[in-house]
């Protein structure tokens, strides 16, 4: 594993993200609640750009079954990134996939040295 | 009638999950309270509206089904077809009904008659008729219904229904069909196509493409519905059967249901898993009328995507689509084990129904 440097903390506003090339590879990283996270540009889908589709929320939803009612609620806002292909949802903090269990994008560690953004491959 | 040539049949417990009665106007009418009684028996107004297509094929085929009335019906077809435990129903499907108080008069009527001519004095397994036009209404009697042993689920036409048989109004119905430990049963008819699909049902110059197409259409948009609805996720201990459409649309569904649901997961938020672990934790498919491919190894294939905890045997009878025992079972016998096959013929709908046998 090698370490790049990739940004400055100051080129990369919270809720903003930078696209990189490492190593050949498309490497975006995120800037959420001050927290930095790096993935590769590849969704688990069909392998679209993931990491250059739209920020957003998402929603969940929960039954009452005595009053048979549902309740949706809009959640994670800010913090839902869809691919922009299909639309399929990643959690950016995890990484995670919404959309298909046991799926994730591909993460890197990343971690900030003298205001240095350094993610390793 | 058909005799079967296999002996291992004789050996074999086979659980028939779809066998209709054939209820004439005048006999349901005895069950039936005024002014709907009258209606039935004295008004030019036919009752029972349908597509008319001609399911008789002009007569080229014995007609099984207006005389299959009674109890004694049930038994000779139970001799010829080697099935053990018939699963009946009145079949009438109640969703076409512009009348919301002659459906629910309707629904009542044929479990009645269900339970003074069918099940009090004989040994048969029924499904109880339910009409969704006042759901409050259905889930009342799903609730008399249940208290009755020899009923093993609720039967639900899906044809006419609107809305789509997913829609929270319908959540009283299934909420009273888990509670009283009962699946809910959907059957798809030929003959009401004009019902929800009327432009087809004019455009359309012969049944071939109508029954070609009635049955799984009617099945998909139910399926559709109840998984995009959430009813499975909101209602987990409740089974549900789709009979009449074959089985070559369950696994094209459950595939296409993953990636749309992949694609608008926040759509549907109430799912917490793939539409396919729905359908396969919590559906099951009867066989009937089973395709015909022209290579067997097709069928084969098509049984093994499916696989034996979905699958159970279902012959129609005695309606003109029916299919024989051996239909399904060449497959079963020439392709899988007995363990598989024993499953299809009588664990899986046993699972399914909860059944004491």
């Amino acid at each position: 594993m090698s370490e790049h440097t990739v940004s400055t903390v100051d080129e990369i506003q919270d809720g903003e993200r930078k696209l990189v090339e490492v190593e050949g590879r498309e490497i975006a990283i995120f800037r959420l609640d001050g927290e930095f996270y790096a993935y590769t540009n590849w969704c688990a889908h069909q392998g679209g750009p993931a990491c250059e589709g739209s920020v957003t929320g998402t929603r969940n939803a929960e039954f009452d079954r005595e009053e048979l009612e549902t309740d949706l609620e809009w959640c994670k806002e800010d913090e839902i990134l869809n691919c922009p292909w299909h639309g399929w949802e990643y959690d950016i903090p995890s990484g995670d996939c919404l959309s298909r269990d046991g799926t994730k994008l591909p993460g890197h560690p990343v971690k900030v040295e003298e205001q240095e953004i350094i993610v390793s491959l | 009638m058909a005799q079967t040539s296999s002996h291992a049949l004789a050996d074999t417990t086979v659980i028939d999950t779809d066998v209709h009665i054939t209820v004439e106007e005048e006999t349901i009418a005895e069950y039936l309270d005024e002014p709907y009684r009258s209606s039935i028996l004295d008004s030019p107004h036919p009752v029972f509206p349908s597509s008319s297509w001609d399911q008789r094929m002009g007569g080229k085929i014995d007609d099984h089904f207006s005389t299959f009335t009674g109890p004694a019906d049930i038994r000779q077809f139970q001799s010829d077809f080697n099935i053990d435990y018939p699963i009946i129903n009145t079949f009438e499907p109640l969703g076409k009904f512009s009348q919301p108080d002659l459906a629910m008069s309707l629904m009542r009527a044929y479990n009645d008659l269900l339970m003074d001519r069918f099940l009090d004095d004989y040994d048969f397994l029924g499904l109880a008729a339910v009409a969704t036009q006042k759901p409050a209404e259905a889930a009342e009697e799903i609730d008399r219904m249940g208290d009755e042993d020899q009923i093993v689920g609720i039967y639900l036409g899906t044809s006419g229904e609107y809305p789509p048989l997913g829609d929270p109004s319908n959540d009283p119905i299934y909420k009273a069909a888990e509670d009283n430990g009962l699946p809910v049963v959907f059957h798809g008819n030929g003959d009401e196509f004009m019902f929800d699909f009327p432009h087809h049902n004019k455009g359309f110059n012969n049944y071939f493409e109508v029954q070609t197409l009635g049955h799984p259409w009617q099945q998909m948009a139910t399926m559709s519905s109840l998984i995009g609805e959430g009813v499975p996720a909101k209602f987990p201990d409740l089974d549900f059967v789709f009979l009449e459409a074959g089985i070559g649309w369950v696994p094209y569904m459950m595939h296409r249901m993953n990636k749309i649901y992949r694609m608008r997961r926040s759509e549907v938020p109430l799912l917490e898993k793939s539409p396919e672990e729905y359908v396969r934790d919590q559906f099951y498919i009867g066989s009937q009328p089973l395709g015909e491919p022209n290579g067997a190894e097709d069928m084969k294939r098509m049984i093994e995507t499916l696989g034996a905890d979905l699958l159970m045997f279902a012959t129609d009878y005695p309606h003109w689509d029916f299919d024989h025992l051996e239909e399904l079972d060449k497959y079963l016998q020439h392709y899988f084990s007995e363990e598989e096959r024993q499953k299809i013929l009588y664990e899986t709908p046993v699972e399914a129904f909860n059944l004491d046998l």
